[in-house]
């Protein structure tokens, strides 16, 4: 029976890292649990003027190369284990793409699709004058997450600001614009990908230009992936699917039309000149790069060895089990893993925390410049990493940051 | 054709007539019963004599026209429960008689105060005629003389074969006959005195002019005592209205001629009658009369419209809601029921529908050939002349075609979607809008035979019933926008809310969806695209976040194209592109980010392709959803039982709502077009499970597969396990053997979700074929599990009319079985065969296998909440213990 548990996955994750860089035991042991842990009790008001009482958590995994960084999720089945795990991971993704943050996380055991726009609103004030204690720029920076928006982002920096009664727009990211959000946060998960998607080609010898791409899941990062990839890479689009289905036409497909297509549709069904195909059929195309960008466990042991193409690149959190990552790695597909791949969106967040603490703000052109620097940087260090140690990139990845993470606490003398 | 002659029974009409032939229809018009009955008897007696068969069709209030004894067949009718009814129930007499009956009618005049127009009596007797003439039968008919209008006496004379006056002159009788078909002598059509054994022609013109001058009836002049009440109790209200006290409803005699026109043009019903002998004045009744072209009644869906109408403006309630200043002023025309059936008869389809409607397996290629027929049928001048002054009224402004037939939109019944509406943008010179005007409502009629509806008839027992097709004929609400014209908002909405999907939401406030544009899209369901719900006790929840709230949006919208003069279909940012529609800040968001954002000012900024249809600031803003609220309340108050409506809606420029109400009946869950009352005679062993919170209600019948993924093994799998069990659910799903038949999903937890832990990661299209999804939440340790009322996918659920069930197997009161669940036989490994590992937890059941060829069954009441699936009768489980997997 297999451990279901996410702290419990997470803790196992980083065993197999600790493992093989031989970590001392009591930074292993430091690197298991979360630093710190802030539960808390918010009685809030509804609507019809009953109390409804809610809990909520905010966990600092690991600050040792800085304030920790990482959602607010509000979701009905919210519990503290799912917390601690993504606070892990949070800490290992700033670490690959070497910002000086740790990792933490936050969350409310709530339903916000059944809950209005003022009962949100109170919602999110409650929960920042209970741990505003514990956050600050230069503590811990909370962001967007599961159903938390930046609309809510703007109440809880407005509140954080009244409490402590100065300007503080960094205490928060994924703010909107007006209030301090950054340029370039929309395409910034895609952009990160498709920069380090560029940087494999390299490795590998590739010249991507007129090459294809298939991308599945269609939201915000699947789109302007076929845009950017288009645009950057010279990519040519062949496949593209939503949760409806998807169209195929091995000529290829303008992006542009395609994206204007399904903003205006809610839908790619039924683009004008290309076939369906099943979001399975997509993934086992013979496209050059592929983006999984929609759901978790869509590469299982069971199709694996299906998959024709030559880079994945992992936009979306978790498309690969671990049995499919290790067929894969044997049979030469590259993958970026998804905590890399997909790390632009924390990188640019970390960017909106530093204009903030600067109040000056970046043309769009500098945000991109110096994501795929940060980005580029990232993929180079973790691929030193998979020739060294002869690993798939994923371990790569996570022996990567562990051994950041495990510096940090050491030269801090922390173990 | 047959040319043998019968005996009258009396040699000297035989001789007047030149015999009576097989064939003949008799249509004798008296002063008196007993004129028709010095006739009649010596007929039946000869019948009798001739051991002929002789059917006497008894149906009037007057004394028996023949006495009964043995020999005659007496067959009673009751002309009460309506036109249709009657005219189906003497054809099928008449065709199950055969050839070679004679039959004797009593006085048809008695129809006409049973159905209040000449025009059906007219319309009666020019569709049975030519039957008992093709079937070689002779048939006696009687009509009151100077009682109906000549336009339908015409009608009778042009249709029969032998017409004869009767009438007494000098204290004698005389017989005129004014039309014998096919026979002539020189003498035969002056009048004759009745007497003794040759009845004599009064071939002097002085006698001839003595006895026809004594005869009453004016021969040129329309009758001045007309017996239909369609104008003769309309004449008396009209005369009470001009009284100097004017019409007194306190006056017993004067209130019950007030009724009897507001069932002429209302119908019967109950509950449709005491709400409009209270709500509607004699002026009312009147505006309604004027605005009728042709006569009969005004159907189903006009009278739940102008009923609401009058509710809403009579009615005052403590929210202080003044509906004069809120409610649209309505201008619509109704084509009443009469001129359906008239167009019927005069185009030779009546017979057609009475077949069809017996014997509903029409295909839909063979219904095209009958719309044909339709579109190839015209209506009388008199109509023509009527459509043209009425589209001279609207001038081009587009106008709406809708049925509305007696059984449409009334209690216990809808026909949603199976009668016909039709656009007519009415552009164009007067001629051809007149034709597109016609070609409409030929459309609305032909519907009426429509396979759907007539399945639908049959289904609920109404095969038989009086069905007239009126018609509603509207305004399109709406302004002209560029080249088109379209309302700003439309929609349905409904006072109960049968779409709750959280527990918060209080089901008796009702839901509304809404769409922008016309609001066919609100109405039926277009798959992948969206209206907005909007629970009215909670407005702004809605079951998606982010970046869902674009994918369940509105992405199209419906409207008239002024230049084409069609009805189209455009995406919403290509009609809207200019950003100039006025007031857009109120029903548009942006994304960004993924992030709807409600615009702040009057203007709405970001790219067209940004724009989401939300309705936002008009949900926050404006007192919209109060005011559709408290429409709904004050309706189902007055109806006393729940109501759906139609609407249309526009903003002013200083976002004041003003509402259009296009339709109003009692509560019909759309698509649910059958009976779904849960049976209370089921034994223990049918039932699979029972539960008590849903979202969209139904009756599934037939239900072939049943997939269970076992909660306990699935929550021990592996996580890869879990992982790729989403993908075998699809692949299921999409198999062309399972897509053949029915299949309910049965899983633990939330389908759809994210996270593995919590339910079955699938999307929509991995379960768009089950007709049921059904949520096992298993208690945890003591914990419910909050269920999710599908919200993953819930605007697709709604729109597919999957039914979603939650299932709690550790309550009593579901009467789960699960050991039907776990011992069933497993056929997973025929459809799947790659699939062998799965298949503890993955459970596939064949139902008619498993139980020798029984079917399960779901129904669900949404109103009542409460949902069983089952086993049909006879079909008991045929479980071993531990039943082996195939």
């Amino acid at each position: 029976m297999a451990e279901l548990n996410p702290f419990k996955i997470a803790q196992a994750q980083l065993d197999a890292a600790a493992e093989r860089l031989r970590l001392d035991l009591a930074t292993h042991d430091l690197l298991r649990w979360p630093q710190q842990e802030l539960r808390v009790t918010l009685p809030i008001q509804m609507d019809d003027g009953k109390i409804q009482i809610f809990h909520a958590y905010r966990i600092q995994y690991n600050t040792a190369r800085g304030p920790a960084k990482g959602g607010i999720r509000w979701h009905p089945e919210e519990t503290i284990d799912t917390i601690r795990a993504l606070a892990a991971w949070m800490t290992w993704k700033t670490a690959v793409v070497d910002i000086p943050l740790g990792g933490g996380k936050g969350g409310v055991t709530c339903n916000p699709k059944w809950m209005s726009e003022a009962e949100k609103q109170r919602l999110a004030r409650g929960y920042i004058r209970a741990i505003a204690s514990q956050i600050s720029v230069s503590k811990d920076v909370p962001a967007p997450d599961v159903y938390t928006t930046p609309q809510i982002m703007a109440w809880m920096m407005d509140e954080y600001e009244t409490l402590v009664g100065h300007h503080h727009p960094g205490v928060i990211t994924g703010k909107p614009i007006p209030l301090g959000g950054s340029e370039g946060r929309g395409d910034s998960t895609a952009r990160g990908g498709v920069y380090v998607t560029r940087e494999a080609a390299k490795i590998l010898n590739l010249d991507l230009r007129d090459k294809t791409m298939a991308i599945q899941g269609f939201g915000n990062a699947g789109q302007y992936a076929a845009l950017l990839g288009n645009e950057i890479l010279g990519l040519k689009l062949i496949a593209a699917s939503d949760s409806q289905g998807g169209i195929y036409n091995a000529k290829g497909l303008d992006p542009k039309q395609v994206v204007d297509y399904k903003l205006k549709s809610g839908s790619l069904k039924g683009f004008p000149g290309a076939d369906s195909i099943s979001n399975e059929e997509l993934l086992e195309l013979e496209a050059t790069v592929l983006f999984p960008s929609a759901l978790e466990n869509v590469i299982t042991a069971a199709n694996a060895d299906r998959i024709r193409c030559k880079i994945s690149c992992e936009l979306a959190n978790g498309p690969t089990t671990p049995e499919a990552d290790e067929i894969l790695y044997q049979n030469k597909v590259f993958v970026i893993p998804d905590f890399l791949a997909n790390a632009g969106g924390v990188t640019v967040s970390y960017f909106e925390q530093v204009q903030n603490t600067y109040n000056f703000y970046w043309p769009l052109e500098e945000v991109h410049e110096r994501l795929d620097q940060k980005m580029t940087r990232a993929f180079h260090g973790v691929y030193q990493m998979y020739l060294q140690e002869k690993v798939n990139m994923r371990q790569a990845a996570y022996l990567v940051s562990v051994a950041r993470v495990a510096e940090a606490c050491k030269l801090r003398g922390w173990v | 054709m047959a040319t043998s002659t019968i005996h009258s029974g009396i040699q000297a009409l035989d001789e007047v007539l030149q015999g009576i032939r097989l064939g003949d229809n008799v249509v004798w018009q008296v002063d008196h019963l007993e004129d028709y009955r010095y006739f009649a008897e010596p007929f039946a007696e000869a019948a009798i004599a001739e051991n002929r068969q002789l059917v006497y069709l008894r149906f009037a209030s007057h004394p028996p026209v023949l006495v009964n004894r043995p020999g005659i067949e007496t067959v009673e009718l009751d002309p009460s429960l309506g036109f249709d009814y009657f005219t189906r129930e003497v054809h099928l007499l008449i065709e199950a008689h055969g050839p070679e009956v004679m039959y004797v009618f009593d006085n048809l005049s008695a129809l006409v105060v049973e159905w209040a127009t000449d025009e059906l009596l007219a319309n009666f007797f020019q569709i049975t005629c030519p039957y008992l003439f093709e079937l070689n039968t002779v048939a006696y008919f009687a009509l009151t003389r100077g009682q109906h209008a000549h336009y339908a006496v015409a009608r009778v004379r042009d249709t029969t074969q032998i017409l004869v006056d009767v009438y007494h002159a000098k204290n004698q009788i005389h017989i005129h006959p004014i039309k014998v078909w096919d026979r002539y002598s020189p003498q035969m059509f002056l009048p004759h005195l009745v007497g003794g054994e040759n009845w004599l022609p009064l071939s002097h013109s002085r006698e001839a002019a003595e006895v026809l001058a004594s005869a009453r009836q004016s021969p040129l002049l329309e009758t001045t005592r007309p017996m239909a009440p369609w104008e003769s109790v309309y004449q008396k209200l009209v005369h009470y209205g001009d009284t100097p006290s004017g019409f007194d409803e306190t006056d017993p005699e004067q209130l019950a001629l007030k009724q009897e026109l507001s069932r002429m043009l209302i119908g019967h019903h109950p509950v449709f009658n005491r709400l409009a002998d209270l709500y509607f004045t004699l002026d009312d009744l009147f505006a309604i009369r004027n605005r009728l072209i042709g006569a009969g009644r005004i159907g189903g869906k006009a009278a739940g419209m102008l009923l609401a109408q009058r509710i809403l403006l009579t009615e005052k309630d403590e929210a202080g809601i003044d509906f004069s200043e809120r409610l649209d002023d309505h201008d619509s025309f109704y084509i009443g029921s009469d001129v359906f059936f008239t167009f019927l008869v005069n185009n030779d389809l009546f017979r057609l529908r009475l077949q069809l409607t017996c014997d509903s397996t029409t295909s839909h290629e063979e219904f095209q050939e009958i719309e044909h027929r339709f579109l190839a049928g015209r209506f009388s001048p008199t109509i023509q002349e009527q459509f043209r002054a009425m589209l001279d009224y609207y001038g081009q402004a587009p106008i709406i075609v809708r049925s509305s037939s007696l059984l449409e939109d009334s209690f216990g019944n809808s026909f949603a979607g199976k009668y016909r509406s039709v656009f007519c943008a009415n552009q164009g010179n007067p001629e051809a809008r007149l034709a597109d005007f016609m070609e409409a409502v030929k459309l609305v009629y032909a519907s009426a035979l429509n396979p759907d509806a007539l399945c639908y008839r049959s289904k609920r027992g109404l095969g038989a019933n009086d069905e007239q097709m009126a018609i509603l004929v509207q305004r399109v609400s709406g302004m002209p926008y560029q080249k088109y014209f379209f309302p700003t908002l439309a929609g349905v909405a409904f006072s109960r809310n049968l779409y709750a999907w959280s527990d918060r939401i209080d089901i008796r406030q009702g839901i509304i969806r809404l769409v922008f544009g016309l609001g066919t899209r609100a109405v039926e369901r277009v798959g992948s695209d969206y209206p907005r719900m909007i629970a009215i006790s909670h407005p702004q929840l809605r079951p998606e976040v982010g970046v869902k709230v674009s994918k369940y949006s509105q992405h199209q919208m419906d409207l008239l194209n002024l230049e084409t003069n069609q009805f189209e279909t455009h995406f919403l940012t290509d009609v809207l592109n200019k950003g100039d529609y006025p007031r857009l800040h109120l029903f548009l968001s942006v994304m960004r980010d993924n992030y709807p954002y409600d615009p702040i000012s009057g203007k709405v900024d970001g790219r067209t392709e940004q724009w989401v249809l939300t309705f936002n600031n008009l949900i926050s803003r404006t007192d919209f959803v109060p005011l559709m609220g408290n429409l709904l309340a004050r309706l189902e108050e007055a109806y006393g039982q729940p109501v759906d409506v139609e609407f249309t809606a526009s903003v002013d420029a200083s976002d004041r709502i003003r509402i259009n109400l296009l339709q109003c009946r009692p509560l019909f869950t759309p698509g649910s077009l059958v009976d779904v009352s849960v049976p209370t005679s089921l034994e223990r062993q049918q039932i699979l499970f029972r539960s008590h919170r849903m979202i969209c209600g139904g009756l599934v019948e037939r239900i072939r597969y049943i997939l269970y993924i076992d909660p306990q093994r699935y929550y021990r799998l592996g996580s890869e396990a879990k992982k790729s069990l989403g993908r075998l659910v699809g692949q299921i799903n999409r198999h062309p053997a399972i897509q053949a038949d029915k299949i309910v999903m049965m899983g633990p937890g939330r389908w759809g979700s994210g996270n593995i832990d919590l339910g079955v990661n699938v999307t929509y299209a991995d379960i768009d074929n089950a007709a049921v999804l059904v949520e096992v939440a298993l208690e945890e340790a003591g914990h419910v599990p909050e269920v999710s009322y599908g919200t993953h996918f819930f605007q697709d659920l709604v729109e597919a009319q999957i039914i979603y069930l939650p299932v709690y197997p550790d309550d009593t009161a579901s009467e789960f079985q699960k050991e039907f669940f776990e011992a069933a036989p497993n056929v997973l490994l025929e459809f799947l065969p790659h699939a062998s590992e799965y298949k503890s937890v993955l459970r596939l059941i064949d139902v008619p296998k498993t139980t020798e060829g029984g079917f399960a069954q779901v129904v669900a009441d949404q109103q009542r909440r409460h949902a069983v699936c089952f086993l049909n009768t006879g079909a008991t489980p045929m479980l071993k213990k531990g039943g082996e997997d195939s």
